[in-house]
């Protein structure tokens, strides 16, 4: 089982190494977009997926940690081996901060996240001083670490693979970890997981500073490939589009987030080519996917693949369960 | 006396936000339904109460319209769309933002993107003068004193008759009232089309001193559901004093503040994190 | 001179207008077997509710050990030594069987923690997790969800979480309740071959089976402490009989 899927790991790396030989830039920053908002995304799907937590903001942590880097590296230059880390660690402490809401449930939690996620849009767009408002900071340069200097978007490309291929196994190893099933067992019932001595609180906090990080990460890859950020990285519909990707590509797992991140962007592409409306275009999907696909791609997948199985929750088969000798 | 401005700036505010928050409160409270639709619900009632202002001339055929229209399309939203999501509070969330992401985009093409103001009748129009020489714009004042009244309906309904005791009963334990032989479908059906003519005619309130335009549904929905969330899920008293405290903060906080005002909304909330993360009304569920 | 397990001094609990414990005083020692009986709504749940920690009483103070509990959370008491079976089975159901054990094993161990290696890769704990498995004979289908397993090998299961952490005080609240004979006689079987250094505390709504493997039985009523002595005592009692047995 784990063979195969670091097989399948090297296959996409593979995969994706070629793409700039063969396509130009358009399918470049197409891919780039797929990654790292796919990144994004699996932050939302640790708290998802994995502890039970519908996370409505998560936004925030990506802009924060994007808004910190450009304004390092814009206005005061400083290099990127401490700018890039310097906005990692950004989202990590607004997450701090923002994990106050772990101690609210259920829709609480989502009304509660959701309200954070705006508020950092709303500074946004009004502490000029520091973000210069709706104008946004322009001209943030490629990554530069001593003698090595990246110099065009091909090449930031290549971080960007090396970057999330190594997420995928740190990920996996996360969930298959005992921190990982104690997420999982939180997803289940948080009482029973007191009467069995976890301090539930304590881990929903670290899963969630866990979760800022991951997105803090994929701000800072984002604010190098598209070098401007404005306060439009940080409103609502940046969280919710996390949101639908790991709904729409499949929970509980590594690959559905980035999956439903295929979904979201080939159909704004495609979409954007046609018609201005890709708002409505993302509602119907939204509402289709709640109607006829509750359990994503994958699990639609799953679901083909076992029809015995349609009674049984496809989040069960998922590739967390641990498997003695593997 | 610019600080008992900035307090009637925030009743006024607090009791446009009050029309949304008590309905989704008491829609969550009875239906466990987070309907996120609100926003949504805020700006197309507000456009369609614009519309018919235009063509008739009458403020409250036009109020009378934006309610109603947003009773009529929740009664199919909520019969089609939202029963087949019942219980499932994340494909709730999904299915009520991408309803909302359909309705921005409607407006966008019918009234276009740019700031529409609402006018008011002729009666709420210029200033009114109150004790201590404040002028201020009678269209505020009013609305303070709509939802004062608004409220106080509310409460009578809710705490002094019996409708509301058996919806008191629902939000207290659904299964119970249900047991009872009570038609728990209809009971739902009143309170959504309660809670969605609020929603409708505080667009056009607000359409008329805050302007509607895109991105406005979401904006007014945040500060809803923050007084939702101070105030405590379920609870009306909640979301009367919830709505005097996000309006007196939000008011305060632009004038103090002003690049920080979204943040100053922040305070409240934290603070109810800390020490009654489940409002200051709310109930443990 | 005895230790005493667990210790409760004037525990009451008031909800609403319902005294659901009233002044209740109780001490186990070490390695007893306490059966607590009473019709429904005594206030057999709220009891254990109490002792765990997953209801602060209104009155009275929860000693286990000798220390004084009555303010600690319910995870901290777990780690002390503490386990506890629910009524209705509170298994987690789409996790399988072995993940519900390895939980239940990790839970007092600073291993839950750790996230930088599999599970897979802590063979102690996997092995215990089977053994318990093993013991409730469920352990050929460790790989399933639990949902798909019976009522009865759901309660199975309970018990074998609540044992897995191996506690030094265990609460079975109606551990047979809901099973047919052979599976009752199975957990009654389980219960007889505890370990004799752990004390047991038992509700049971079969009271010949509470009155079989007990110690000691205290008997609650509305929420009261109306006896606490020998199974033989209790089951002559004509005051019981007529609270008790006249109710079925």
């Amino acid at each position: 089982m784990q063979q195969r899927q670091w097989i399948y790991l090297f296959i996409g790396i593979a995969i994706a190494a070629l793409i700039p030989a063969f396509l130009g830039t358009y399918w470049i920053s197409l891919l780039l977009q797929i990654l790292i908002y796919g990144l994004l995304a699996l932050s939302v799907d640790l708290l998802i997926g994995h502890t039970g937590l519908v996370p409505l903001g998560h936004a925030a942590f990506f802009a924060t940690a994007a808004y910190t880097t450009a304004i390092l590296q814009v206005r005061h230059a400083i290099p990127s081996i401490i700018a890039a880390p310097a906005g990692v660690l950004a989202a990590v402490l607004l997450a701090v901060i923002f994990a106050l809401s772990v101690r609210t449930k259920g829709v609480y939690f989502m009304l509660v996240t959701l309200a954070m996620g705006h508020i950092i849009w709303g500074l946004a767009t009004s502490w000029v001083a520091l973000t210069n408002g709706d104008n946004g900071i322009t001209n943030v340069p490629l990554p530069a670490v001593g003698p090595v200097e990246i110099t065009s978007l091909k090449e930031y490309y290549y971080v960007v693979i090396v970057v999330v291929g190594l997420c995928f196994p740190g990920y996996r190893i996360l969930i298959r970890s005992p921190f990982g099933l104690t997420l999982r067992g939180i997803r289940e019932s948080d009482s029973r997981m007191d009467s069995l001595g976890y301090h539930v609180a304590a881990h929903k906090f670290a899963a969630f500073v866990m979760s800022g990080f991951i997105a803090g990460t994929a701000g800072v890859l984002y604010i190098y490939f598209n070098r401007f950020i404005s306060p439009d990285t940080a409103w609502l519909h940046v969280s919710f589009d996390a949101l639908f990707m790991t709904i729409v590509g499949g929970s509980g797992t590594i690959i559905g987030p980035f999956i439903g991140s295929v979904v979201v962007h080939v159909m704004k592409n495609v979409v954007g080519t046609y018609t201005g409306q890709w708002l409505l275009i993302m509602g119907l999907v939204f509402i289709a996917t709640v109607l006829w696909a509750p359990y994503g791609i994958v699990g639609l997948i799953r679901r083909l693949g076992k029809p015995d199985e349609a009674a049984g929750d496809p989040e069960a088969c998922g590739d967390t369960a641990p498997t003695e000798g593997a | 006396m610019n600080w008992l401005i900035q307090a009637l700036n925030g009743f006024s505010f607090g009791a446009l936000l009050y029309l949304l928050a008590s309905g989704f409160t008491i829609t969550f409270g009875l239906a466990r339904v987070a309907n996120m639709t609100h926003g949504g619900f805020y700006l197309l009632g507000g456009y369609l109460g614009f519309s018919v202002l235009r063509w008739t001339g009458n403020f409250w055929l036009a109020m009378l319209a934006s309610g109603a229209g947003i009773v009529i399309f929740n009664f199919f939203f909520e019969r089609y769309l939202i029963r087949r999501t019942m219980d499932n509070v994340l494909a709730q969330v999904l299915l009520t933002v991408g309803v909302t992401y359909v309705i921005a985009d409607i407006t966008l093409m019918i009234w276009g993107s740019d700031p529409l103001r609402i006018r008011p009748p002729a009666f709420a129009r210029g200033p009114i003068e109150l004790p201590f020489d404040i002028l201020y714009p009678r269209y505020r004042f009013l609305l303070i004193l709509f939802g004062v009244i608004v409220g106080a309906v509310q409460w009578i309904l809710y705490k002094k008759t019996q409708f509301g005791a058996v919806i008191r009963a629902g939000v207290d334990d659904r299964e119970m009232v249900s047991a009872m032989g009570i038609n728990v479908d209809r009971l739902f059906a009143i309170v959504f089309a309660l809670a969605a003519f609020l929603a409708g005619v505080s667009g056009m309130i607000g359409g008329a001193f805050l302007t509607l335009y895109p991105g406005a549904e979401w904006e007014i929905l945040v500060l809803a559901l923050v007084v939702v969330i101070v105030g405590g899920l379920g609870s009306l008293e909640g979301a009367m004093l919830g709505s005097l405290i996000v309006g007196l903060v939000d008011a305060y906080g632009r004038w103090l503040l002003p690049d920080f005002s979204y943040f100053m909304v922040f305070a409240p909330m934290a603070i109810l994190l800390l020490f009654r993360p489940t409002g200051l009304f709310g109930k443990e569920h | 001179m005895d230790q005493i397990a667990v210790e409760l001094v004037g525990l009451t609990k008031i909800f609403g207008g319902l005294r659901a414990l009233d002044d209740v005083s109780l001490r186990v020692p070490v390695g007893e077997r306490r059966a607590v009986i009473g019709p429904n709504g005594a206030g057999k749940t709220t009891l254990f509710n109490c002792i765990a920690g997953s209801l602060s009483p209104s009155k009275g103070k929860n000693f286990l050990f000798g220390q004084d509990v009555t303010a600690l959370p319910e995870h901290k008491r777990i780690a002390m030594g503490l386990g506890r079976t629910y009524q209705i089975t509170n298994v987690f159901h789409k996790l399988t069987v072995l993940e519900n054990v390895l939980l239940a094993v990790q839970g007092t161990q600073k291993q839950k923690w750790l996230f930088h290696r599999s599970v897979d890769s802590f063979p102690g704990s996997l092995e215990k997790a089977r053994e318990q498995l093993a013991r409730i004979g469920l352990d050929h289908r460790r790989d399933l969800p639990v949902h798909q397993l019976s009522y009865g090998e759901q309660k199975q299961l309970e018990f074998a979480l609540a044992l897995a952490s191996d506690p030094k005080v265990i609460l079975l609240d109606e551990p047979a309740s809901g099973l047919a004979p052979s599976e009752r006689q199975r957990i009654a079987d389980l219960i007889l071959h505890l370990p004799g250094d752990i004390t047991v505390v038992l509700i049971e709504h079969d009271v010949e089976m509470a009155l079989g493997l007990a110690d000691q039985v205290a008997v609650l009523h509305q929420g009261r402490l109306i006896m606490d002595d020998k199974p033989d005592a209790v089951r002559l009692n004509p005051e019981i009989k007529e609270v008790y047995f006249g109710n079925i």
